[in-house]
Formats: C-alpha cells, sequence, structure tokens
C-alpha cells in the first residue's frame, strides 16, 4: 500500500508543472537565502500568496523549494562575507569564514552544499518512514492528549525563541487570544466581531504571518539604514566538484549530522538554527584530531553545521504533517497554506490525503537533488547575488505583501490586518519580544481551545481528565518544567 | 531567600517602570479589556465562549507582569533605532492601501512603488520608471490573469485597458 503511494506521490512530483515550481522555488530560495536578513520564513510567508488558486500539492512544491533552497542557501554569505545569509546559517560562520580567508570559499560552499544535500535528503527520509507510524500512535489520542500537545508546542517554543521565556509566552498567549476573534467553534457565538462581516471567520491568520514577518521586517530594515546596508563580494567561487579526500571527510559528518537534525528538528520549536549548533557541538566533541582544529576552517565544521540546519526542515515536517502542531515558524505558515485549501494537518491527514503527503515528501527528495545540482554547478553566480542592493528589494517586498494579503479573499480588510499585525510585530521586535510564538499560538488556539473545553465538559468541569491519562500527564508535566526552569534557575541566580 | 526577593521586587514596582515597559502595560490593559467583554458573554456553563479568552488573557497578564518585574533586559537598546524611516515608509503602505479603492492595484502600485523606491535611494530614472511600471504590471497579470484574483479596480478602470493574455493559464 505504502508502495503504491510512494509511486503515485512519485508520478505527481515528477509532473512537469510540479518540477517546474520546485525549480522556481528553488531559485527564489536560493536569491532571498543569500542575502543576509532574508529569512525563509519571511520569503514564504511573502509568496505564499502565489499558491492560493494553485493545486494544493503543487503549492506546496513552490513553498519546500524555497524552503530548502533558503536554508541551504543561508550559508553562501555566512562563508563569503561572515554574516548568515538566514539563522540557521549561524554555526557556519566558524570553519566557512576562515576557509574563505584562506582563499578557499569555493571548496567550502560546495562543501556546504554536499553537506546539505546529505542533511536534508535523510531529514525526508525519516519523515517519509516514521511520520506514518507517529500519526498512526496519534489516531488513538482524545481531546486530552491533543490539549496537552498544544500546550506542549507553545511552551516549548516560548522557551527557545527568544532569550525571554516570559515574552515568548505573552507573544504565544496574544496569538492564542487572537484567534478566538470569530465565531466561537462550539457555541456558535460570534466574539469580538464588531459586526464587521470579515471577522466572522476569525482574524486571516495568513494577513497576520505576512504582517509579522514580512512588514515588520521592513519596518526594521528601514529602522536600520537600508542605504548603507550593502555587501561586495568578488571572490572567484568557480569550480563544480568536491575532491574525493574531502568527499570522505565530509560524508559521516554530514549523515550524523543529518540525523541528529533531524531529531532536533523534529521538536516543535527548535529550528534550523538550533540543529545546527548542536549538531556542529556534536562534531566538535566527536572528532578529536581535527585538523585544522574546529574554528580554523575545518570543511567537517562546515558539513556538521550545514547537514544540521538543512535536516531540520523534514524534521520540522514530522509534528507538522502528523499531530498539526508545526515544528517551527516556517511549517506554521505551511499549515497556512494547507488550510486555505481545506487540507487538515494532523493524524487524520494519513488517511484523508495519502496521495498528496506523498508527494510532499517524494518532492521534498527532488528538491534536495535539485538543490545538490544548482548548488554545484552555480554557487559561482549565487555567491554574486549578495551584491545585489536591498533598496530595490525592499519596496518589492512591502508591495508583495499587500498583493498577499489581498489575494488571500480579494478585499482590503486583510491588508489593513497585514498592516497591524506589521506594526505590532515591529514594535514587539523593538522590545525583544519574539514572533514565532505568536504564529504558533495562532495556529494552536483552535486545537487547544476545542480540546480543553471538550476535556472539561466530558468530565464535568472536573481537570482529573488530564491526569488521568498518562500521555496528556506526562506532556503537561513537560511544559510546566519548560516554563518552570528557566524561572527557578533565575530564582538560584 | 524566595519571600525576601518577593518583597524586593514588589518594592521595584514604580511609574517610572510602568512607562519604561509599555508593551507589557499595553497588553495587561488588552487583557482586562478582554476579560470585561468576555465576561458579558452569554455562559449556559462554566465552559462557554467567554472561558478561552478570559483563560488566555490571565495567562497574558501573569507572564507581562513578570516580564516587567523581572526587569525585561532583553529588550533592545531604543536609542540606536532612527524611527523616522519606518515612519515614513509605514505612512506610504497606509496611504497605499487608502488608495487602491479610488486608484485601482495597478496604478495605486506603481506610484506607491515609485515613491517608496525613490526613498530608498533609487535615484537612476530608468530604474525608477522601468521597475515601478514593470513590476505592478507583472503582478498584475500574475495574480489578475494567470491565477484569476479579484485585484481591486480604480474608480474608472484603466488596468482593464491593459491588453489580455492570449492564454489563460491555470495552475
Amino acid at each position: 500500500m505504502t508502495v503504491d503511494y510512494i509511486v503515485q506521490g512519485a508520478l505527481n512530483a515528477t509532473d512537469p508543472l510540479a518540477v517546474g515550481l520546485m525549480i522556481l522555488g528553488i531559485l527564489l530560495g536560493i536569491l532571498m537565502g543569500s542575502i543576509p536578513g532574508m529569512t525563509a520564513t519571511m520569503t514564504i510567508a511573502v509568496l505564499l500568496s502565489f499558491t492560493f488558486t494553485m493545486d494544493p500539492a503543487n503549492g506546496m512544491m513552490l513553498l519546500l523549494g524555497i524552503y530548502g533552497g533558503a536554508v541551504y542557501a543561508g550559508s553562501i554569505p555566512a562563508i563569503l562575507i561572515r554574516t548568515p545569509g538566514t539563522p540557521s546559517a549561524a554555526a557556519t560562520i566558524f570553519d566557512g569564514y576562515p576557509l574563505s580567508q584562506r582563499g578557499e570559499a569555493g571548496r567550502a560552499i560546495r562543501v556546504a552544499t554536499i553537506a546539505s544535500f546529505v542533511g536534508g535528503f535523510i531529514s525526508v527520509l525519516a519523515l517519509m518512514f516514521f511520520s506514518p507510524v507517529i500519526a498512526d500512535a496519534a489516531l488513538n489520542f482524545r481531546s486530552p492528549e491533543f490539549f496537552a500537545l498544544a500546550v506542549f508546542g507553545l511552551t516549548i517554543i516560548a522557551s527557545v525563541s527568544g532569550d525571554s521565556v516570559t515574552k515568548g509566552m505573552v507573544s504565544g498567549l496574544l496569538g492564542m487570544l487572537v484567534a478566538t476573534v470569530g465565531i466561537d467553534p462550539i457555541t456558535g457565538y460570534h466574539r469580538f466581531t464588531f459586526d464587521l462581516p470579515a471577522l466572522l471567520t476569525g482574524v486571516e491568520f495568513i494577513a497576520v504571518m505576512i504582517g509579522l514577518f514580512g512588514i515588520a521586517e521592513g519596518l526594521r530594515k528601514y529602522g536600520q539604514g537600508i542605504k548603507t546596508d550593502r555587501e561586495r563580494v568578488d571572490q572567484d567561487v568557480s569550480g563544480a566538484l568536491p575532491s574525493l579526500s574531502d568527499l570522505r571527510a565530509i560524508l559521516p559528518v554530514s549523515a550524523g549530522g543529518g540525523i541528529l537534525g533531524s531529531l532536533i528538528g523534529s521538536i516543535p520549536g527548535a529550528g534550523g538554527d538550533i540543529a545546527a549548533f548542536i549538531t556542529y557541538n556534536e562534531a566538535t566533541r566527536w572528532i578529536k584530531d581535527a585538523v585544522p582544529s574546529f574554528g580554523d576552517g575545518n570543511i567537517r565544521g562546515v558539513a556538521a553545521a550545514e547537514s544540521g540546519n538543512n535536516a531540520s526542515t523534514g524534521g520540522a515536517l514530522i509534528p507538522t504533517l502528523t499531530l498539526g502542531i508545526p515544528g517551527d515558524s516556517v511549517s506554521a505558515i505551511l499549515i497556512g497554506a494547507l488550510l486555505v485549501h481545506d487540507v487538515n494537518p494532523g493524524p487524520g491527514l494519513y488517511q484523508d490525503e495519502p496521495e498528496l503527503l506523498y508527494t510532499i515528501f517524494v518532492g521534498f527528495l527532488l528538491i534536495y537533488v535539485f538543490i545538490l545540482v544548482f548548488g554545484l554547478l552555480g554557487a559561482n553566480y549565487w555567491a554574486r547575488l549578495i551584491n545585489i542592493p536591498k533598496q530595490f528589494l525592499w519596496p518589492v517586498i512591502l508591495l508583495l505583501c499587500v498583493i498577499g494579503a489581498i489575494a488571500l479573499r480579494g478585499n482590503l480588510f486583510d491588508a489593513w490586518i497585514m498592516l497591524g499585525s506589521g506594526v505590532l510585530g515591529y514594535a514587539m521586535r523593538l522590545r525583544g519580544y519574539p514572533l514565532a510564538p505568536m504564529v504558533l499560538g495562532l495556529i494552536l488556539a483552535p486545537i487547544a481551545e476545542e480540546n480543553l473545553r471538550r476535556s472539561l465538559e466530558l468530565s464535568n468541569g472536573s481537570p482529573d481528565i488530564f491526569l488521568t491519562s498518562p500521555i496528556a500527564l506526562i506532556i503537561l508535566l513537560l511544559s510546566v518544567g519548560t516554563i518552570l526552569l528557566p524561572a527557578v534557575r533565575a530564582l538560584r541566580e | 531567600m524566595v519571600k525576601q526577593r518577593i518583597a524586593d521586587t514588589v518594592d521595584r514596582v514604580s511609574v517610572g517602570m510602568l512607562l519604561s515597559h509599555p508593551l507589557s502595560v499595553g497588553f495587561i490593559l488588552l487583557s482586562l479589556v478582554v476579560i470585561y467583554a468576555a465576561s458579558n458573554f452569554p455562559n449556559d456553563s462554566l465552559f462557554g465562549p467567554s472561558f478561552f479568552p478570559i483563560l488566555t488573557s490571565v495567562g497574558i497578564i501573569v507572564f507581562a507582569a513578570a516580564d516587567m518585574l523581572n526587569g525585561g533586559e532583553t529588550e533592545l537598546e531604543m536609542s540606536d533605532i532612527d524611527v523616522r524611516p519606518p515612519t515614513v515608509v509605514l505612512g506610504l503602505l497606509v496611504a497605499y492601501v487608502l488608495a487602491i479603492p479610488i486608484l485601482g492595484f495597478w496604478v495605486g502600485s506603481m506610484l506607491f512603488l515609485g515613491v517608496l523606491l525613490y526613498y530608498s535611494g533609487i535615484r537612476s530614472p530608468l530604474l525608477l520608471v522601468g521597475l515601478s511600471l514593470g513590476v505592478p504590471t507583472l503582478l498584475f497579470y500574475v495574480f489578475g490573469r494567470i491565477f484569476l484574483v479579484r485585484l481591486p479596480e480604480a474608480i474608472i478602470p484603466v488596468s482593464r485597458l491593459l491588453p489580455q493574455l492570449p492564454l489563460v493559464v491555470g495552475v
């Protein structure tokens, strides 16, 4: 049965239109990922509107292409100018930049390309073969378990995405509060709709995401001084293939980074940056005889970081698709992209839409193959993308934000929601609030509310229902620990 | 020790502290308004439509207050940030969205992009005109004619003068 789905998924993913969209997505991802400050999250949020009228599988091919392309390309400026293109490439600087200083930038980029491919490919294989098992187990989950999972997702992302757990929790809860606008899912009562028909179905959370990640980031960039924000790269990084000795040195590290990165990526909230730092750290612990030493331009350091961050992409899709809990902010937007097409991520997806799922799996594998080919053949061109002046990009991005919001439902109300979210997001960024928990809160609120109220109705208001389910109890205890641990540590200090 | 710490923390509450945490104060006030509004919802049971908004608001109050009392050391140094450019860009965005029902998406976008590109430091007339005309026209065709998204039209719908695509491509 699974083989049939894989074959069908392969047929769908190799459709010329799907392949074209993958390639377009990868090129867009590489373009944006190569330019420091243009994150994968922002790129996907801004370009999401292009997928609204597409078939869901085709739309996902475009978005996953952007995702993989941007995470890979973040390594290019990290190696060349010591500035990560995306946050997940921060650990690549440690060894990538010293290699570049020695005139070996081309070698470092080729190593990063191979490692990105290995890490990404392993993570998609993990997604393909483990996620059905998790989804199968999750089919037995009832309201208490789903409520506990929603709480766990929120607390863990609040604790890892930012310097302050309290700010993360405020951000996440604010997202949950915004999600309560609209018709109450159980009684049908109109909450905070102010008699506006556009609010009956709630605040369009894609408009909020575009505002938070597109407008807020744009305002921040203008605040930092867009006219002076320019880098220059003139290094020659031509050449296509790494040497055999380099391959022999990096493949085991990349495979290890791929496995570890997939595991870390599958933890909600632990995105590519955390995965890369942990895999890099593990590589430095395991490889004792590194010459040159880590931090002085060792290609295995580049391979560890790049395999780790790319492996987090497939890993992040595991909780996203199996439980409906986003693994990171990009997968939160991908949930939005699926919901636009009435496709609900969660364990039911594996029963209702197996063909779509396997198209996504096989398509994502193909995307990493394309990244390998384009990365090796085009490194010299991608390196030049860093030179693009941002004065051209930001005005176009802001225009795309507005059209993206309008394209949602064809009305201007969502554009106002997006602008409002952008201003809020900008203010929150200035005051050190992370935005990823807010997006997660928006997505998790319906799951949390419906399952909490249903559980309490079932138990006549007794919270014992959460204590009698071992899975719910364990997950809730983990959530409490996630919040309390930093507080206890702070009190001790 | 914990008691002493709590007492010290309460002592730190002052008008100055509230003013230095405008967002936390704003979130707490918003939550209080939400609690007030939600408490007027019709509730047949304890877990009616007001339950979750109130629960979430209480959570915001607790964590925002804890953040204020913690000192919020993670806040950025505001003096490093020039708020004038973001304010100008936001003003342009607001003007653009307000102008769309009058000028339509196509013309409104051309004007917005031209002004923003100029404000962003682009001075080459060729680039200014080329990008301001080209990008909105391309987006108009992609969204309006290929994706068939209903884009806002002007009072005088000049965008209808644009030539039709020879073939409508569906994806």
